[in-house]
């Protein structure tokens, strides 16, 4: 639906995004996710048409409109109203500006209100909002004029974790009916609201697919296990012994045990632990969590770099 | 229609706050300061002291277009003042603090965005402007001599134009710089410069803007329209046009945030 | 040609038709300005202070608050 060729940003001597290129499915939800500075936000600007790509280009599918912003709904990170106008006032306005008629863009704006949890405060001046509110009428303001493509930046990472849990279930209605297109640097965001991935770091994408795929073609071969006991010093010594095992980590109580043949060793483990009545209170196999995987493609990265 | 949209939100903009009451209110105090405080001459420099007493002072009445022409005088100073500084943040301010990041994104010709603040500040500046002068001259027909009030109709019709010319340039400003006090350093630069431009070279370029004040005195004294003010308003309304253009190129092009 | 040494109450009587209009725009400044005051979320600086400039200064006061005194 969206495709992004090459797409480059320099600012003086710095290329804060470096010959992206990446298409959205249409009806997918995406997390663009990366450390702070990666060039998130910058890349979501120029799709949304705000800056100017120093090189590439973007490509909108089914395009029927000569104006590419007639399709897209922007929510930038922090996003800012006139506070002397009303909830209501600026989704009418918005709404109009985007082309509609009097009475849709009244329409719209009294459904989105409700929608967003805004039904009381749509008459009450922006001003008065707390940042949950705004940020959910930022949503609705984006939503106004049914775009094709939905882009939030960095929708929950200002919020408390009520708002946050009210923004995630909107956004979780919205990919129903949208593509979605949002920016993160919390993992766990990324995970819960959406099904897709688009890693990025320093400039780059360096990852993209399922979730899913992603994880597996980051599969590590690695057991996780932990003990009903403080003391495990013993069992890390015949762990050790095990031909099977390359090294060992111990993360506070759990320990990582990095393996060639998953299968083989997790047998022998097994074996070796219930012979000696170990007391295992954990025993995970093959994972590696989210936050690990984030730290490694981005590590890789940074080290490819230095080289 | 997107561009009454947008003009409309900057009325109610203005309404709100208060703009459309105290900037023409300004103007009429400023339009009255200068026939009081001629008719009053007399007695606040007896006020000030330092002359014997008893003594008399005959200063002769000056003629009632000079004093409107002192009140014009009061616009170009204190008046331009208070328009670049209700205007200087029209864009910028909406740039500097991401407003126009929401607005930019909705399918909006950037023309629109431009032509209708300049006609929402225009108006409200004509009219102050207007307002004030027509005070000026019920003071000055009061205590001084009558001014026919066909002559003073035509002097603030081509005073105007020179008022929407300090408009537009303040909105090109707007659009080249995000910060506010910047946008008014710029448009007041810009203006001294015209100003000095049109004194030295007053006789060789007759139809610079600035110009347009000097020969109102002609308009208010004989009611004729000298031929050098119609060129100047052809002049200024050529330029209006081009600086209208400008801006919305320069918006279009540079980038929002 | 005017006389001296006329006392102010008696110089303000005898022009107050000319006096009155100043007076009464300058009141409807101030009281705008107040009202604006009141119903204004975010002033630059505290607002018993933009109180105080629009009563105490004379026209400058009401239009520096119109003009610098809100944070929109």
């Amino acid at each position: 639906m969206i495709q992004t060729n090459e797409l480059t940003k320099t600012f003086g001597r710095d290329t804060v995004v470096n010959a992206v290129s990446f298409e959205l499915k249409p009806e997918t939800c995406v997390a663009l996710l990366g450390p702070n500075g990666a060039g998130k936000t910058t890349t979501l600007r120029m799709m949304a048409g705000l800056i100017h790509p120093t090189s590439g280009s973007i490509h909108l599918a089914g395009r029927t409109h000569k104006d590419i912003r007639q399709l897209i709904g922007y929510l930038p990170q922090h996003p800012q109203f006139h506070t002397w106008m009303t909830g209501k006032e600026f989704l009418v306005y918005v709404g109009r500006l985007a082309n509609l008629t009097k009475s849709t863009a009244n329409d719209r704006a009294d459904q989105l209100l409700v929608r967003v949890g805004l039904g009381e405060a749509g008459s009450k001046r922006i001003g008065k909002y707390s940042g949950g509110m705004k940020q959910r009428l930022g949503i609705a303001q984006a939503m106004i004029h049914q775009p094709k493509l939905l882009m939030l930046d960095e929708p929950v990472s200002a919020l408390d974790p009520i708002g946050r849990r009210d923004v995630l279930n909107l956004m979780e209605e919205l990919k129903q009916e949208t593509t979605l297109l949002f920016s993160t640097h919390i993992l766990n965001d990324a995970e819960e609201a959406s099904d897709h991935l688009l890693l990025m770091n320093d400039g780059h994408i360096i990852e993209s697919g399922s979730f899913e795929e992603v994880r597996r073609r980051h599969a590590i071969n690695k057991i996780v296990v932990r003990f009903d006991e403080s003391d495990s010093q013993s069992y890390l010594e015949s762990l050790r012994s095990l031909t099977c095992v390359n090294r060992l980590e111990t993360k506070k109580e759990e320990v990582h045990v990095y393996v060639d043949d998953l299968a083989g060793a997790r047998q022998a483990i097994i074996d070796i632990a219930a012979k000696h009545h170990w007391p295992l209170v954990h025993f995970e196999v093959g994972k590696m969590s989210l936050e690990e995987l984030f730290m490694k493609v981005v590590d890789q990265h940074a080290v490819a770099d230095r080289i | 229609m997107q561009w009454l949209t947008v003009f409309n939100r900057e009325s109610l903009e203005a309404w709100r706050n208060f703009k459309w009451i105290w900037v023409p209110l300004v103007f009429i105090l400023l339009g009255l300061m200068d026939p009081l405080t001629t008719y009053y001459m007399p007695q606040i420099l007896d006020a000030v002291g330092g002359l014997p007493e008893g003594a008399i002072i005959d200063i002769p009445s000056p003629p009632a277009v000079d004093v409107l022409m002192m009140s014009i005088g009061q616009f170009n100073m204190l008046g331009v003042a208070i328009i670049v500084l209700i205007s200087m943040g029209t864009i910028a301010g909406e740039r500097k603090s991401g407003v126009a990041e929401l607005i930019l994104v909705k399918p909006i010709r950037y023309s629109t965005y431009v032509t209708a603040k300049w006609m929402n500040y225009s108006l409200i500046c004509v009219t102050a402007v207007s307002a004030g002068m027509l005070s000026s001259w019920y003071y000055v027909s009061l205590l001084f001599e009558e001014i026919p009030f066909g002559h003073v109709l035509t002097a603030a019709a081509f005073y105007s134009l020179w008022i929407i010319f300090i408009v537009t340039v303040n909105i090109m400003m707007n659009t080249l710089v995000k910060v506010p006090g910047v946008v008014a350093f710029l448009t007041i630069a810009f203006l001294i410069a015209l100003q000095i431009i049109g004194q030295i070279f007053q006789y060789a370029a007759n139809w610079i803007p600035s110009l347009i004040t000097s020969y109102i005195g002609e308009v208010l004294t004989t009611g004729n329209i000298p031929e050098e003010l119609w060129w100047t308003s052809l002049v200024t309304v050529g330029l209006i046009i081009t600086l209208l253009v400008i801006a919305s190129y320069t918006l279009k092009n540079k980038e929002v945030v | 040609m005017i006389l001296l040494s006329q006392s102010a109450a008696q110089f303000f009587n005898d022009n107050i038709a000319l006096l009155a209009p100043i007076i009464i725009i300058q009141l409807i400044l101030v009281v705008t300005a107040l009202v604006s005051l009141a119903k204004t979320q975010y002033t630059n600086g505290p607002k018993w202070l933009w109180v105080l400039i629009i009563l105490f200064f004379n026209i400058l006061g009401p239009i520096a608050y119109f003009i610098f005194g809100r944070d929109d």
